[in-house]
């Protein structure tokens, strides 16, 4: 589902990704682990085309990303959830709304907005917060809308970079383990953290990034700081 | 279909909601693109009218010529007849005229002081430069006066109406431009989190730009209804005026001089939206990255 050949990205000369080769498979669940400043989100932004790489390429489902124009960005977007440590939420709008957003610019009619966003709201388990506020919510919860945003199009594969970077240890590991419950009905996921507990409570593939070079790549692995 | 219905729907959703976030700025770009346009129409009316004035003279284009005392008019017409750029010559005797001029008049009783006067129709009105000045060589004729003198002026007049419109419509307009570029910048900031949620879920460049170039173009099109609005205004107060004047300037007034106000408003609309959506168009490229 994901592969990357010898990518290496420089920001001004300095690389912040170095001969990255890796591969994730369809329906995966992994970590991409590393201390702050180690590449992490780099890569996240490479895989949504935020960015592209200064050499090597990047595939998507098959699609090299290197080759898609700008016109093209959009339609790989809607095949991917994107997942934020900082929830991107409009504060603004209801839990339902915040949902229903993206649908709505799409141009889905109502009732199938409807049919889509209830569902996703019921995965996260907010089905009873349809009309509240981001600002009436936990953190915890506000991460949940953002998780429900990013199945609501029922995309094959979920990035999320930090998602628990704002959040405490136990609604952390509620989180990944939602993530963990989507991927288990065929979504590639794969999430970004520093978080160590809850990397090795998870014991799932743990892909290690330091100074934008993978040093370990495992399954069943756990985040060992010493390494790094 | 529907759902591009639906899209386009969302989308004036969102230019309202720019043009309510945009407050007084509204007001400030809507009133100088008016001033932009009403000049820029004013000065496209005026021209257009001046143009049609000329034009309309130039077609009942006739040069008189004064002939001194003791010379046959009949005679002298049939001598004027003979050169290539005459096509028609009539004459008014200095008695037809004093009698006309007694009959409109009341005039002293003294001694006709008025001259034999042939009326000549030219075959062409562009040749009127050519034969005034050979009818001034024959002796017959003291004097000859042709209204293109003032036609030749007007014209003068209107090339410099049409340099200094093009000129304030030009300046006016990189100000509008200006401060479209600042109001877009500034909605484009407040709905920075929106344009980022949707680039970054799939949602095209078209769709989060076009609130943008909807809200510029509602100001084109609102400064050329205020504007054309002023214009009318000028026309029912100023204008009875203006012809009082260019009565006095001119033998007659050709009928209809006004340049179509729809023409010129729709030439405005077409301005202002034209000002207004690609001032933001240019903006929300410049501030909307993919
Ligand atoms: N837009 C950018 N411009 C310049 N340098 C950047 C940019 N983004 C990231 N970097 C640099 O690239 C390196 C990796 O950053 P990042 O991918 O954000 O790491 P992480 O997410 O693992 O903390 C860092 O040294 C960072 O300073
Ligand atoms: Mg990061």
């Amino acid at each position: 589902m994901i592969r990357l050949q010898n990518v290496n990205k420089n920001y001004g000369g300095r690389p912040a990704l170095l001969n990255v080769n890796l591969h994730i498979a369809l329906g995966e669940f992994a970590f991409l682990v590393g201390p702050s400043g180690a590449g992490k989100s780099t890569l996240m932004r490479l895989l949504y085309r935020e960015e592209t790489p200064t050499s090597g390429n990047v595939f998507l489902g098959g699609v090299n990303l290197n080759r898609l124009h700008k016109g093209q960005i959009p339609l790989l977007r809607r095949r991917m959830g994107i997942i934020f440590q900082d929830f991107k939420l409009l504060p603004s709008q209801t839990v339902f709304n915040n949902v229903a957003y993206v649908l709505r610019a799409l141009g889905v009619d109502e009732r199938e907005v409807q049919k889509r966003v209830e569902p996703a709201l019921a995965v996260v388990g907010l089905e009873h917060k349809y009309n509240a506020l981001p600002s009436e919510l936990s953190g915890g919860e506000q991460q949940r809308v953002g998780i429900a945003r990013a199945i609501v199009n029922g995309p094959p594969v979920l990035l999320a970079d930090e998602p628990t970077g704002n959040l405490d240890p136990a609604t952390s590991l509620e989180i990944v383990q939602l993530l963990e419950r989507i991927s288990q009905r065929g979504t590639t996921v794969l999430i970004s953290t520093h978080d160590q507990p809850i990397v090795n409570a998870m014991r799932r593939r743990v892909i290690s990034l330091k100074g934008g070079e993978v040093v370990t790549d495992m399954d069943n692995g756990l985040y060992e700081l010493e390494m790094q | 279909m529907l759902r591009t219905l639906r899209i386009f729907k969302r989308i004036l959703v969102e230019t309202g909601l720019g043009l309510k976030a945009s407050g007084w700025s509204n007001w400030l770009v809507t009133s100088i693109l008016c001033v932009a346009l009403t000049i820029f129409g004013g000065v496209l009316q005026l021209t257009m009218t001046l143009k049609g004035l000329v034009e309309a003279w130039g077609n009942q284009l006739e040069i008189s010529a004064y002939l001194r005392d003791g010379y046959d008019p009949k005679a002298v017409a049939a001598e004027i007849c003979q050169f290539p750029e005459v096509k028609q010559v009539e004459i008014v005797t200095k008695e037809v005229a004093w009698r006309d001029m007694q009959h409109t008049f009341k005039v002293a009783a003294i001694n006709n002081p008025l001259p034999n006067t042939l009326h000549i129709k030219l075959s062409s009105p562009d040749q009127v430069e050519t034969l005034a000045p050979k009818l001034r060589l024959l002796n017959q004729v003291e004097n000859t006066k042709y209204p293109l003198k003032v036609a030749k002026k007007i014209t003068d007049i209107r090339h410099f109406l049409e340099l200094a419109g093009i000129f304030i419509t030009g300046a006016l307009t990189a100000a509008t431009l200006t401060v479209i570029g600042n109001t877009i910048h500034l909605v484009i900031k407040a709905k920075h989190r929106e344009i980022e949620i949707l680039s970054l879920m799939g949602v095209g460049h078209f769709y989060i730009k076009c609130p943008f170039v909807f809200q510029g173009a509602a100001y084109g099109f609102m400064a050329a209804l205020m504007a054309t609005g002023i214009l009318l205004g000028v026309h029912l107060y100023v204008d009875p005026y203006v012809k009082e004047q260019l009565l006095s300037l001119a033998p007659f007034m050709p009928q209809n001089l006004q340049y179509g106000l729809l023409q010129t408003s729709m030439m405005m609309a077409a301005l202002g939206v034209l000002v207004g959506a690609g001032g933001s168009l240019w903006t929300s490229g410049r501030y909307i990255k993919i």
